[in-house]
């Protein structure tokens, strides 16, 4: 398939257009279907058809990359290529795993309307786009999609003041991070008169500082002073440690299965459009943001590891475990070398994956005494879950090693991976914190291994059994990080095709 | 003939190959848990007296070397071998294992599942450690040791403390190899691989190995344990079960005395002659300090934690005198512990079976009703204090007069810790042995059993061997530290 020979180019965007109108289409029809008389429940029946929607255009996301070449279309605001392609698929199975664990979770809190997986299914829209925008407005445009559809899942639990809270919250702070996108945005384009990314990489090349000295052409600082709001918005997004404050509250108040998403699946997109903006556009700036982000690295992981030891509550523990593990993932991606996308990549795949997986670990799990509509909030309410399921708990202490980062599990290996990017590009400083901070992140993990294993029970089964099929995708997950571990080739590789494409610039 | 060209990736996998059997064995079939559990450990050990047999011993080069792809990206490869060095802590282990499951054949009431499995786990790990040829591997193999010991301290320990210990233990040693892990990446950025034997044809500068040689001793120094980071020690042997305290004792605590010797001597050797008097220091401090803090125990567990203490310090000062005399008798010296250690701890946890309790106060006259056990108990003590004809003189007159050569001051100071330890393992064994029977406390009378005395016979004889020939151990050691000493020196 030559570039030539296509007719119609915006084939490549095929994924997207496909999604985007089976959304349209299944609004109407839930809309058809629910307004009937006795307001049936199609919960789960649209469950199913977003999960058809959904590996349906995973399969054509696959059927792209079977001859990923970069293309361009829509006037250059998209592209197809093998970043694009990658995160794609990640993000594509990534929200096919949440969709399949969230459904007990939703039936049992009662979350019925129709429009929580039609948003889900929105936001992963978004991200796709995200993923593959080649403009900055395009990207803005993504970026809104999918948090509006965030900011309603928050807020979805309509009669919990914490919920609507969280959404509240959550959407004061996307929209000012938002604008700020945008007013970084427009101080490039008001320099520069363009949005473009490939434009952006002509202009700032390598030698671009070099030519800022000599003739004043561009006023450099106006386009710094752009890529740094930029950066901050984004960063706001992933919840790194300065701009970090919203999301506890938002992770706790907010629905589990909310949280969930938005905890695992977004990151990706967001890292890909730092690299695309960072790394593919604007590398030529790499000096001026780069310490910039060095201390929020080192921020948000002391922030990360000390803030999660005094929680008692699961969410927040995992939302102060993401920082931390935001701030690894920013190492390497504040290390500007070949091998560091090449780590970040990896890093992140993994990360997202072992989320995934103590996720649903933490909602699939529900404690049989539901008479509060208290689902297993707090640590201590793991107590039992060794006596009722041991094998599930000892599916979580080896995954909970992993996040950790604790030796013969695949998250040490993307760990020390990313700090050997530190030490390559003599961060020795910033290595040798983290690393220390890694131990004190440890601790609140072996507390976790603690509650699961070392504390009496006196009542037992106190959960519901799970499904089979949750126990199956749960299985495979786990299987899969105990395969990354002995033979990561596969992670690498994968990954080294990705920064082969991004750092042509560096 | 036998084929022994894979024996040791036998020996690496059979114990990880039984665990994965015992997964697929109910938990109610106790019988046949055990029994799987102790035949696969028996059969490693067999395995690894071959591995001895077949040992050359005339060079000093590894043997049995196998080399597997791992990441062929990153050039990190899974290469094993052996060497003089690490032949016997591997033997060591493979006795030991067996020895720990016997020791607690009907003591584990709940999750004996579980239980079987994190020990034939962790003798995969400790093989590991023990026989890999990569940095980066020994580091994975060092710090997985601590998950099933961090399980077994945290699940079947005794008291209520057992959770702060599980911590102290989980805790101190991750911050110490935190730092070592640093340093490993650095060499890996600098050398552009971890493989053992092409490190040890690459030399850093002073600055640079000053500083790794610190990062690997903060590691290192907290498994001997050197003082100041001791203290994780005695809880986690207090809190630990009987065959905890054992591998704890025997094994672990040789994992920083081997790291010394393999990879700080030969990788960094004039940052080990530049701090070589601050590691006397601390070793000295070490022995005298906690050889004082013994005397004034109570618990029958924590004076034997504090005697390994004072122990493993004496083996550092050997090690540190660099000479071939004192290196081997550290080793020694080391396996020698792990012997006699290890016994003291069984044999503390005979009579913790019978009458549940660790205090000195509550025992006396155990002479009257169990002779075997005194005997046996006799004998353990005075290889403890290092009597003649007992493995531990060996290692301590070979330490000492290797140390003597070095350092006349440390040795003589070292030398007192000996007679200090006369001090604590006789008043201990007289009060647990003399005396008047304390009939109030006690209800049982029995001596021990069949299964006790075969966990005691293998490891009074190899420490009576190792006392009275020491030459069958020291032949096939000695090539190795040859080598390493003249790395060391050119």
């Amino acid at each position: 398939m030559r570039i030539e020979t296509l007719l119609f180019k915006e084939v490549v965007i095929l994924p997207e257009l496909f999604l985007g109108i089976s959304l349209i289409y299944l609004v109407l029809h839930c809309t058809f279907l629910a307004i009937r008389k006795n307001y049936p429940l199609i919960q789960n029946s649209v469950l199913y058809l977003g999960v058809l929607v959904l590996s349906l255009s995973c399969f054509l996301v696959l059927n792209d990359g079977l001859d990923v070449l970069e293309l361009s279309v829509l006037n250059d605001t998209i592209v197809n290529d093998y970043i694009g392609f990658s995160s794609k698929l990640i993000i594509g199975s990534l929200s096919l795993f949440c969709l399949l664990m969230m459904q007990p979770y939703l039936i049992s809190q009662k979350i019925n309307q129709f429009e929580y997986i039609l948003l889900i299914l929105f936001a992963v829209l978004g991200l796709f786009l995200l993923c593959s925008s080649n403009d900055l407005l395009t990207a803005y445009l993504a970026i809104e999609l999918q948090s509006l559809a965030f900011y309603v899942l928050a807020s979805f639990k309509k009669n919990s003041t914490y919920s609507v809270d969280a959404g509240i919250k959550y959407f004061i702070l996307g929209a000012f991070s938002s604008s700020l996108f945008l007013f970084g945005a427009s101080l490039i384009y008001g320099v520069t008169g363009t949005i473009n990314f490939e434009e952006f990489r002509d202009l700032f090349s390598n030698s671009f500082p070099i030519i800022l000295d000599q003739t004043s052409f561009f006023d450099g600082s106006l386009v710094q002073f752009g890529l740094v709001l930029i950066l901050i918005a984004l960063l706001f997004k992933l919840a790194v440690a300065p701009f970090h404050t919203w999301a506890p509250d938002v992770y706790e108040g907010s629905p589990s299965s909310s949280t969930f998403f938005f905890a695992v699946v977004p990151k990706l997109a967001i890292f890909v459009l730092l690299l695309r903006i960072f790394y593919y556009s604007f590398f030529g700036f790499f000096e001026s943001w780069r310490y910039f982000l060095v201390v929020t690295v080192v921020l948000s992981i002391i922030v990360g590891s000390f803030g999660g030891l005094e929680q008692r509550k699961l969410k927040s523990l995992l939302v102060y475990s993401s920082i931390s593990h935001m701030g690894y993932a920013l190492i390497a991606f504040s290390a500007g070398t070949f091998e560091s996308i090449q780590m970040l990549f990896g890093y992140l795949v993994v990360y997202s994956f072992s989320g995934l997986c103590v996720w649903s670990i933490f909602t699939i799990t529900r404690l049989r005494n539901n008479h509060l509509q208290k689902q297993n909030k707090d640590l201590t309410d793991l107590v039992s879950l060794n006596k009722s399921n041991y094998m599930l708990a000892i599916f979580f202490t080896t995954v909970l090693f992993s996040v950790a980062g604790f030796p013969p599990m695949i998250g040490f290996l993307v760990k020390i991976s990313v700090f050997l990017t530190a030490i390559e590009s003599s961060m020795f400083f910033v290595a040798l914190i983290s690393i220390l901070c890694s131990v004190v992140g440890t601790f609140y993990y072996i507390r976790l291994i603690k509650i699961l294993y070392f504390e009496k029970v006196l009542v037992g089964m106190l959960y519901y059994p799970i499904k089979a099929q949750s126990s199956l995708l749960i299985s495979m997950l786990f299987f899969l990080l105990l395969f990354l571990f002995l033979n990561p080739t596969l992670l690498y590789l994968f990954s080294y095709k990705i920064s082969l494409l991004i750092s042509t610039a560096v | 003939m036998l084929y022994t060209k894979n024996i040791l990736s036998c020996i690496l996998l059979l114990p990880l190959i039984g665990a994965f059997v015992l997964a697929f064995i109910p938990s109610s079939n106790k019988s046949l848990l055990r029994s799987v559990a102790l035949n696969c450990s028996c059969l490693t050990f067999v395995l690894s007296l071959l591995l001895w047999v077949f040992f050359n011993k005339s060079i000093g080069t590894f043997q049995f070397v196998e080399k597997f792809f791992w990441i062929p990206i990153l050039n990190f490869n899974f290469s094993i071998g052996v060497d003089g060095i690490s032949l016997f802590f591997i033997l060591l282990t493979t006795l030991l294992i067996p020895t720990c499951l016997l020791a607690s054949w009907d003591t584990i009431r709940f999750d004996l599942k579980k239980y079987l499995i994190s020990f034939l786990v962790m003798e995969f790990f400790l093989i590991g450690v023990f026989c890999v040829l990569d940095l980066l591997l020994f580091y994975i193999f060092f710090e997985s040791v601590l998950i099933p010991m961090f399980l077994i301290i945290g699940i079947w320990g005794s008291r209520e403390r057992k959770i702060r210990a599980a911590y102290f233990f989980f805790l101190y040693t991750l911050l110490g190899s935190v730092l070592m892990l640093l340093s490993i990446l650095y060499i890996y950025a600098q050398v552009g691989t971890t493989d053992y034997e092409v490190l040890l044809t690459f030399s850093f500068s002073p600055l640079e190995q000053k500083i790794m040689w610190f990062a690997f001793f903060a590691s290192f120094a907290t498994k001997v344990p050197m003082v100041p980071v001791h203290l994780w020690l005695p809880e986690a042997h207090v809190e630990a079960p009987t065959a905890g305290s054992v591998i704890l004792a025997g094994v672990l605590l040789k994992l920083g005395t081997y790291g010394f010797i393999r990879f700080s001597f030969p990788l960094f050797p004039e940052a080990c002659f530049y701090f070589a008097p601050f590691v006397y220091a601390m070793s000295v401090v070490g022995i005298v300090y906690a050889s004082f803090t013994a005397i004034r125990q109570s618990d029958f567990k924590r004076i034997i934690a504090y005697t390994s203490v004072a122990h493993m310090n004496l083996v550092m000062v050997g090690l540190f005198s660099f000479n071939i005399i004192g290196l081997e008798g550290a080793i020694l010296q080391s396996l020698s512990h792990g012997f006699v250690a290890s016994a003291l701890f069984l044999i503390i946890g005979v009579v913790y079976d019978r009458h549940h309790t660790r205090m000195v106060k509550y025992y006396g006259g155990l002479v009257h009703t169990m002779p075997i056990y005194v005997l046996i108990f006799l004998f353990f003590t005075m290889a403890n204090i290092g009597l003649p004809g007992t493995g531990s003189f060996v290692g301590e007159f070979l330490i000492l007069t290797g140390s003597f050569k070095a350092n006349t001051t440390v040795t003589f100071l070292s030398a007192t810790g000996m007679i200090i330890g006369g001090c604590y393992a006789l008043w201990l064994f007289n009060r647990i042995a003399y005396g008047n029977l304390k009939t109030q406390y006690f209800k049982n009378y029995l001596d021990i059993n069949e299964r006790e005395f075969l966990i005691f016979f293998p490891l009074l004889l190899g420490t009576l061997v190792m006392g009275i020939y020491p030459n069958i151990f020291l032949d096939s050691i000695h090539f190795s530290v040859n080598m390493l000493v003249e790395l060391m020196y050119f």
